[in-house]
């Protein structure tokens, strides 16, 4: 082939690598990707990319790519190629099978990030009209549920409030639980870019990540709480503000529910919330806690970037809220340089988020208890719906231990990798009777599949993403899918198998119906995007381009009003002890992304081709540890091994690991406890134990991975 | 967890997931709404109840409840109570509006 190969296409696409959402111009020559070339009218990235955007494509046409539906009639069988005509009407008869046994609610469908829009929305719809129940979730339950529970208690909507450029006109920026400079790397670019022209940056975090201190910048605070104690951190800051009365009155009086803010203000100022108190329990500086609340408080313009560093907590919720108040008692929304805004890992978590795969809410956070909404929905649809929310993903799990949940239909999501406490996922998975697996792959949740329909990626159809600054991006499909449909083409033969008569032209007419049914997509159409390259949403008649900034002149809330949450910090039930001393956190690397199931088949992985333990050199020592190691990680959930590696990021009590590889399976030690409000799992803390393993057993234990290895993974 | 406890708990028949996974649960709603006024504070647990546990969850805390309620905080009878009692109240059951 000829070096430079000179592309003979060239398409306009979104990368569907992290919620930035960075546009590119897909490459092709003799209908293969040969580059992704970053789009300079990318509004998010304006012609930036990271290693993942610009290189990771390959695994698309990886040999692992399953190209024929499969079935199977039991997980302990080979699988059998059959034609798409039988998978679907296999797929069919058996969820209806499986109902008619077991009762309507005993089968469900979950969602996944990686979908487009209109894929995520027609997951809920198959849930909803076909299946009869709202048994409907997707993967941001496991990640961003509390961003949606707690900004919209605080502030309204469940969303960023800014769009990303915004933050070159921030004063103080301050990031909570997040490490963008890895896992959100051209935003984390743009934040450096704006901390070397004068910006001050605080970081709230238990590992000195990336985003603390790098070649270009350094963090002005960095509080190293804790893992598990964000909530009272941000108490306490909230506790200086209010005491030394940094707040902003006039905002407070204009925007909020005063009274809430007395509430509030009384609640926060109590001793128990003082510095000193707090930083104790969360081995932080008292001073470090005054510092960033007087830095935060006076801006004059301050943002706030968190992650799930913040929502993946037992108090995850709590912890959004807490942002939330603290937002609006400085005055730090409405307007460009100011707002709260979530950080999403994927490419699509704020729009699984808007289209309805919960099983509470239909499309734009509309509950399903409401009459009214209900029947706009049952009058478009055709079908009467259930009124009573349905089960949440870690709902039908604990169902499926016991005996009311039996069938499940899976759109590119993986919970037994992705999911915590992988030992009881797996027991659950092992009750089902039908359980329909659609991915690109056979990942792990396929070894407990009966049926396999082979998906396409986000470089194979036509749809919409919406990042994580609400902003809707158009994917069109740069190649042909390899298995011959596109995921919601596939989804709309299994409705029409199961009795249900839909049809769409393209996927345009199920963002049509998205935007007729959602309020804030009401003006999104493929036609606005060809024609203004993406919107950020609220898009309608008062803003038929979309919104920047969200918040401007009153609150989406009945009144129009900003309120306050009571926050009261209740430690996890997760502890060390004796036996599990130390705390394991866990994050993300910015050559792979995720569970790696794509990145690990591209060339990425030789940057980063094992997860490995991150330890202080005084807690490794005090093990006999040396640094390369192998190590088991146990905690009371299961154990893994991985290698040690000596790190001066972790302070001592604390370990740190990344969770792209299967083979780690570090979701086998991860808790069951889960948000109070949400049931997002708490990843963030697992008290756990590290212990050097003998050469000899390393060596045993590396041959059986060998083995495992030669199964499909 | 008491003995008492286990027992009653391990012969609960759930309708949907396991009681001892709903009392936790329950009990993480009642200690956000804790700081609350007492009646704020059983509304917004039976506005969570009524908005986001399926069904049949609910039931099952209802009657987890009439049993004696062993082992879940004294808030979330209050909850259940106006779950039982209190009418449904119509329209928002969204997140709770302090």
């Amino acid at each position: 082939m000829a070096n430079p190969i000179k592309p003979d296409k060239s398409v306009t696409t979104t990368c569907a690598y992290c919620g930035v959402g960075c546009g590119f111009k897909a490459e092709t020559h003799q209908g293969r990707i040969v580059r992704m070339m970053p789009w300079k009218e990318g509004k998010a990235n304006h012609g930036h990319s990271c290693i993942k955007g610009r290189f990771a494509f390959d695994y698309y046409v990886s040999e692992d790519r399953i190209r024929t539906p499969m079935i199977r009639s039991s997980i302990d069988d080979p699988w059998t190629p059959v034609t798409w005509e039988k998978a679907i009407a296999h797929a069919a008869s058996e969820l209806r099978r499986v109902q008619s046994k077991y009762g309507n609610k005993s089968v469900g469908a979950i969602s996944s990030s990686r979908c487009t829009n209109e894929e995520i929305f027609l997951t809920q719809k198959f849930a909803r009209a076909v299946l009869g129940n709202n048994n409907i979730d997707n993967c941001a339950r496991i990640c961003h549920s509390p961003t949606q529970f707690g900004l919209s208690a605080t502030v309204g909507w469940g969303a960023a409030s800014q769009h990303f450029d915004s933050i070159l006109q921030a004063d103080v920026i301050m990031v909570v639980g997040a490490n963008p400079t890895e896992g959100h790397p051209v935003f984390g670019s743009l934040l450096k870019r704006r901390v070397r022209q004068g910006a001050k940056l605080i970081v709230i975090d238990p590992r000195k990540t990336e985003t603390v201190e790098s070649p270009h910048i350094k963090a002005h605070a960095h509080l190293n709480l804790r893992p598990g104690t964000n909530v009272a951190v941000l108490d306490s800051i909230a506790n200086v503000v209010v005491r030394e009365r940094l707040f902003n009155e006039a905002f407070v009086k204009e925007r909020c529910e005063w009274d809430e803010f007395q509430r509030w203000a009384e609640f926060v100022s109590s001793d128990r919330y003082s510095p000193e108190a707090i930083g104790a329990e969360a081995g932080v500086d008292p001073e470090l806690i005054r510092k960033a609340a007087r830095m935060y408080a006076s801006g004059p313009n301050s943002t706030i970037y968190y992650g799930l560093g913040v929502t993946e907590h037992s108090q995850g919720s709590t912890g959004v809220m807490c942002l939330g108040n603290l937002s609006l008692a400085c005055g730090m929304l409405g307007r460009e340089g100011v707002g709260i805004n979530p950080l999403r890992g994927q490419g699509n978590v704020q729009g699984g988020s808007c289209l309805g795969s919960w099983p509470h809410v239909f499309s734009g956070y509309r509950f399903v208890t409401d009459d009214d909404v209900r029947k706009t929905f049952e009058d478009d649809w055709g079908v009467t719906l259930d009124s009573e929310p349905g089960l949440r993903l870690p709902n039908m799990f604990d169902a499926a231990i016991a005996g009311h949940f039996r069938g499940m239909y899976i759109m590119g999501e993986d919970p037994v990798q992705s999911d915590p406490n992988q030992g009881h996922i797996i027991e659950a998975m092992r009750q089902m009777e039908c359980v329909v697996v659609q991915d690109l792959f056979l990942n792990e949740t396929a070894k407990y599949a009966h049926v396999f329909l082979p998906g396409s990626s986000s470089l194979e159809k036509d749809g919409t993403f919406t990042s994580a600054e609400r902003r809707v991006n158009r994917v069109r499909k740069v190649v042909e899918p390899l298995a011959g449909y596109q995921d919601w083409e596939v989804l709309v033969m299994l409705m029409n198998a199961m009795g249900y008569p839909v049809k769409y032209a393209h996927a345009g007419e199920i963002l049509d119906e998205i935007a007729r049914l959602s309020p804030a997509y009401k003006g999104i159409s493929f036609d606005l995007l060809d024609r203004v390259g993406s919107a950020q949403w609220p898009c309608d008649e008062n803003a038929p381009e979309g919104t920047e900034v969200l918040h401007r002149e009153k609150f989406p809330r009945a009144n129009g009003r900003g309120t306050f949450m009571l926050t009261e910090y209740v430690p996890t039930a997760e502890r060390t002890n004796d036996k599990f001393p130390l705390l394991l956190t866990t994050g993300r690397i910015l050559t792979q992304y995720n569970v790696g199931t794509q990145t690990r088949r591209t060339a990425n992985n030789r940057w980063h081709s094992e997860d490995v333990l991150e330890i202080s050199e005084h807690d490794a020592k005090s093990r006999g540890i040396n640094d390369g190691d192998r190590v088991k990680i146990a905690s009371r959930f299961g154990s893994t091994e991985l290698k040690a590696k000596y790190s001066t990021r972790v302070a001592s009590g604390i370990v740190y690991t990344t969770f792209h590889h299967a083979e780690t399976r570090i979701n086998v030690i991860t808790s069951d406890l889960s948000d109070w409000a949400t049931n997002c799992p708490e990843y963030k803390v697992t008290a756990v134990e590290v212990v050097r393993v003998e050469k000899r057993d390393a060596a045993k234990r590396s041959k059986s991975v060998t083995h495992t290895e030669t199964v499909p993974a | 967890m008491s003995q008492s406890q286990e027992h009653s708990t391990s012969t609960f028949p759930s309708r949907a997931i396991p009681i001892e996974r709903l009392i936790v649960m329950a009990n993480q709603i009642a200690a956000f709404f804790a700081p609350y006024p007492a009646a704020r504070r059983a509304e917004g647990i039976r506005n969570h109840l009524r908005t986001y546990w399926d069904p049949r969850m609910r039931q099952d805390l209802i009657d987890y409840v009439a049993g004696g309620g062993n082992g879940l905080s004294p808030y979330v009878n209050d909850g259940v109570g106006l779950l039982v009692n209190g009418g449904d109240k119509k329209g928002y059951y969204g997140p709770p509006k302090a």
